[in-house]
């Protein structure tokens, strides 16, 4: 899981950091002076290692985006419309206010396990957050759902079962009880 | 429903109003054999039709009587549109406008071909060589003008929305004007309108050639983007938006400019230090 | 001396100067345990234990709390850095105490539209929200919550300007951006601090007006305009980032001038530190596209850079000012107090909650944090344990001295440890919980994130260890200041 992995990348990082200020404000017990030339050098070193983390991780992550350059296409469609609130989740296009409702309270989208999905999102009123997280209770991926653009998020969803989405922008009052539910099968 | 309908009418002549009236109402069907698809004031909704398949109908052209459509984008991406050659309306400048947008996209060939399907069963592959003619790409071999079947033109229309009505006043057909971006047999873009703006099939091609664009703005109103498409000169323009993004750090430029040459006494005057009060 | 030497402040300017940022001091330990306890209650509301209030009130506790925060620990950078300003330069009083009224007033006005009229937009007030409530807030509460933007925009924007132009009535602009370091050209001694607040409040002006003009367009929705969303949330991401970031950047500053004290070491701008703070001052502006990853209407290459100016801002934060901390104080003959130890520990804040937000401007790794409580994870780990305690560190650094009041060291030790054990537990729930995907701003957690609930509850224990730490230190450092203000 991405999020275990950053995790555990900052907790080595934020450690290391850390440990270093403790090992610093040990040092102040056997005081000397600082020799400059050593600092500068360590300093110089400390420079080339980060650059060279930093370039190493933006060469692995920049490629990779939620918008991918994929020439797969994709076999669905699923339209999504959030509102305050509730996620609008349907097969077909949402065109207004009572599609909206309908696609809300209908049965739930069936998306084949393994199919490439294209979620098609935007908002009726104020920015909302589309998140999908997977049977198991991990967000897999999002994007924002806002009024006056479609978003477009493809996913190829492999593992079957309930997919819930949840809003990731808060939205209101309703923020935190704005759902939308899709299957896999 | 067969447009050469094989029934014969009879021969007594008692039966000759009925004829008359036989004849009538097979004019009526073949009139409304001429017609297709829901009408409607607002142009398809890709939503709609978008990655479905387009059925892999038998079309001919001037080059080639039997040839399937599959034929076509098997080899390559292809850009679909359908008009009739006796079109006194809006074919003729669509066609004009995608063959200006093609140009401006460019790919054509490389990337892309295109078809231009004729709706109309009374156009003949020599009627479909004269407007490749008129638009000035008769020898141009990605530009490919077909004719099909009427059973076929009903499949490839259902499958985009696209309608035709028969109008019997101005002996012409109503119909919306749409052009879409067909991939391995699926419909993956389409531009829907009275003409195909520039910036919008660039992004069309873009998607053919495997470059996903991840987000689009819907029609309507907005007011201050940054850059806003201009029907007119069919083209994007500098909007409000983009200026009030550079506002900011030009306000902080201009502070920058009071405070250190407009507002102070130039040059600094050192300070005397001994009389600071702050350690 | 020269004999065109001008003396700075005569001594009873000096004492009102003085009193001033005690006033300051006073104003920003007052805010602190209020807002803290708003806190309190939100994570207390998130574990389950106000069934029966409605959500509406955590939302807008949310909004007074994040706000209440982003403002005292502004004010208070720039009270302390104008108070140790006064060394080089002579910032104006009047325009001290104008902010000092303008944000009681402004705070003042929050508190009513959020405790008085249920204002829950949260901090960065996306548009439309503000003007789309569904009935819980009323367009009175609207209006007051900009009119208190308004204000405290108003006042803090000309504080900023003052400050800048004293700077400029000492240094050049040359001067001030270090660019004769740079350059290796002669000129006067620039000190760090005169660098890091040239730098920081040139790219203040620019989130002020950026804001401006997000409520200028606010006004013109309440109008009738129907404004591009995209654009209001670059604008109003780009004000939110800057006013952040540069809060902590003069916190920064604060210590490069007063840690060497404690060190007895120097700790001198030079070509490094000039060409590190030159380069904040190109990056900090671009580095907001962080926030709108999600969007993917924004072009991708804007994205991309977004990721490449983030990342770039860690090697001047890095490799200057931690690593010039670090080599301040290692084996030096260190004075270590409750003043000088919350200043070095709060470079380490800066630093861990630094970190966190370098990963998660990946955007691949953005997908899956952006909005989980992995955001307030990092931002509360470089305000609550980075900048705050840097300020807390100058409060009692200043308390000390202008009342003379000595410390107790046992106290002090024990305020430092119930503040790190509190708060750094306190951060490790959000962590945990942003990376177990629970979503943030929530008021409750559903069945789908239960476990956000389980983390809250062990949130609260550690928020009560931190209260204590918080409690202490303001019955210590409260009463210098309050020594110090009839000083």
């Amino acid at each position: 899981m991405i999020q275990m992995q950053a995790f555990y990348v900052f907790l080595g990082v934020a450690g290391l950091l850390a440990a270093v200020f403790v090992y610093t404000i040990a040092s102040t017990r056997r005081a000397r002076d600082l020799d400059y030339h050593t600092a500068y050098a360590l300093r110089r070193k400390l420079l080339y290692v980060l650059l060279a983390v930093l370039v190493v991780g933006l060469g692995m992550t920049l490629a990779k985006t939620p918008y991918p350059r994929d020439k797969d296409i994709p076999e669905q469609v699923v339209f999504v419309v959030g509102k305050q609130f509730s996620f609008g989740i349907s097969a077909s296009p949402i065109t207004n206010d009572d599609e909206y409702l309908a696609a809300t309270y209908s049965t739930p989208v069936q998306v084949p396990a393994g199919a490439f999905v294209e979620f098609r999102v935007t908002s009726f009123d104020v920015n909302h957050g589309f998140s999908v997280y997977d049977p198991e209770g991990h967000l897999i991926a999002q994007t924002q759902a806002m009024p006056g653009y479609v978003n477009r998020l493809r996913l190829r969803l492999t593992q079957p079962g309930r997919y819930r989405v949840l809003c990731l922008e808060l939205c209101g009052s309703g923020h935190h009880r704005m759902r939308g539910v899709f299957d896999v099968k | 429903m067969r447009r050469d309908s094989s029934v014969k009418p009879p021969r007594s002549r008692t039966m000759r109003p009925g004829l008359v009236v036989f004849v009538l109402a097979l004019a009526a069907l073949a009139q409304a054999q001429q017609s297709f698809g829901v009408p409607s004031n607002q142009p398809p909704n890709e939503d709609f039709y978008v990655y479905k398949q387009i059925p892999d109908v038998a079309i001919e052209t001037g080059a080639s009587t039997a040839m399937r459509l599959s034929k076509i984008w098997s080899e390559k991406p292809l850009l679909l549109t359908m008009v009739f050659t006796r079109c006194a309306g809006v074919c003729s400048a669509f066609l004009r406008s995608l063959r200006a947008a093609v140009s401006d996209a460019q790919g054509l060939g490389q990337d892309y071909r295109i078809v231009v399907l004729s709706f109309d069963p009374r156009d003949t592959t020599d009627d479909m060589e004269m407007v490749a003619e008129s638009l000035g790409v008769k020898l141009d071999p990605n530009w490919i003008f077909a004719i099909s079947s009427a059973a076929g033109i009903r499949q490839v229309a259902a499958a985009s929305g696209f309608w035709f009505q028969w109008d019997p006043s101005a002996q012409q057909y109503d119909h919306p004007s749409l052009v879409e971006a067909i991939d391995r047999g699926r419909v993956v873009r389409m531009l829907a309108g009275t003409n195909v703006p520039r910036a919008s099939l660039r992004e069309v091609i873009q998607e053919l050639r495997g470059r996903f664009v991840p987000s689009y703005a819907l029609a309507g109103k907005v007011a201050f983007r940054c850059f806003e498409y201009d029907p007119n000169r069919d083209a994007y323009r500098l909007d409000w938006g983009l200026l009030f993004m550079l506002l900011p750090a030009t306000s902080a430029v201009l502070a920058v400019v009071w405070a250190f040459f407009l507002h102070r006494e130039s040059p600094p005057k050192p300070y005397d230090s001994s009389s600071a009060l702050i350690r | 001396m020269a004999s065109n030497a001008v003396v700075l402040f005569d001594e009873s300017e000096m004492i009102r100067f003085r009193r001033m940022t005690v006033i300051w001091g006073i104003t920003a330990l007052v805010l602190l345990p209020i807002l803290a306890l708003l806190g309190y209650f939100m994570r207390l509301f998130q574990s389950g234990a106000f069934p029966q209030i409605r959500p509406e009130w955590f939302y807008a506790v949310l909004t007074l709390h994040s706000l209440g925060m982003v403002g005292t620990w502004f004010v208070g950078a720039m009270a302390g850095v104008s108070f140790l300003l006064l060394k080089y330069t002579r910032p104006s009083l009047a325009v001290s105490k104008f902010s000092f009224w303008g944000t009681l007033l402004g705070v003042v006005l929050l508190i009513v539209c959020t405790l008085g009229g249920l204002f829950g937009t949260g901090w960065y007030f996306l548009y439309p929200l503000p003007l789309m409530s569904q009935g819980v807030w009323q367009p009175w509460a609207t209006l007051t919550f900009f009119i208190a933007l308004a204000i405290l925009g108003v006042c803090w924007t000309v504080w900023t300007l003052d400050i800048l132009r004293s700077i400029a009535q000492r240094y050049s602009l040359r001067a001030a951006l270090g660019l004769n370091y740079v350059f290796g050209e002669p000129g006067p001694e620039v000190p760090p601090l005169v660098l890091i607040t040239t730098v920081s409040l040139i790219v203040g002006v620019a989130g002020f007006v950026a804001a401006v003009i997000v409520i200028a367009l606010f006004a013109a929705r309440a109008l009738g305009v129907n404004v591009d969303p995209l654009l209001m949330k670059n604008l109003t991401f780009f004000f939110g980032h800057i006013l952040v970031n540069i809060t902590m950047y003069l916190g920064v500053a604060m210590v490069y001038e007063l840690l060497p004290t404690y060190a007895g070491r120097p700790w001198k701008t030079n070509r490094v530190v000039a060409i590190a703070w030159d380069a904040v001052l190109f990056l900090i502006l671009f580095a907001y596209f962080h926030h709108l990853y999600m969007d993917f209407a924004q072009p991708q290459w804007v994205q991309r850079f977004g990721q490449i100016c983030s990342y770039g801002l860690a090697v001047p934060a890095g490799v200057v000012s931690i690593f010039g901390t670090l080599a301040l104080v290692y084996a030096a003959r260190m004075r270590w107090t409750l003043a000088s130890t919350l200043l070095f520990l709060g470079i380490m804040g800066w630093g861990i909650g630094g970190i966190a937000a370098v990963i998660d401007s990946t955007v691949e790794v953005n997908s899956h944090f952006h909005n989980t409580l992995w955001v307030p994870a990092h931002f509360h780990t470089y305000y609550l344990m980075g900048v705050v305690l840097m300020i807390l560190g100058f409060i009692d650094h200043a308390g000390k001295e202008i009342s003379g009041l000595e410390e107790n060291p046992r106290r002090s030790k024990l305020t430092v440890i119930l503040l790190l054990i509190g708060g750094y537990g306190f951060l490790s729930m959000f962590f945990w919980a942003g990376a177990h995907s629970v979503p943030r701003r929530y008021a409750i957690y559903p069945l789908e994130v239960a476990q956000g609930t389980e983390y809250a509850r062990i949130a609260v224990l550690f928020i009560t260890v931190l209260l204590l730490g918080v409690l202490l230190y303001l019955w210590e450092t409260g009463r210098r200041c309050l020594k110090a203000l009839s000083a």
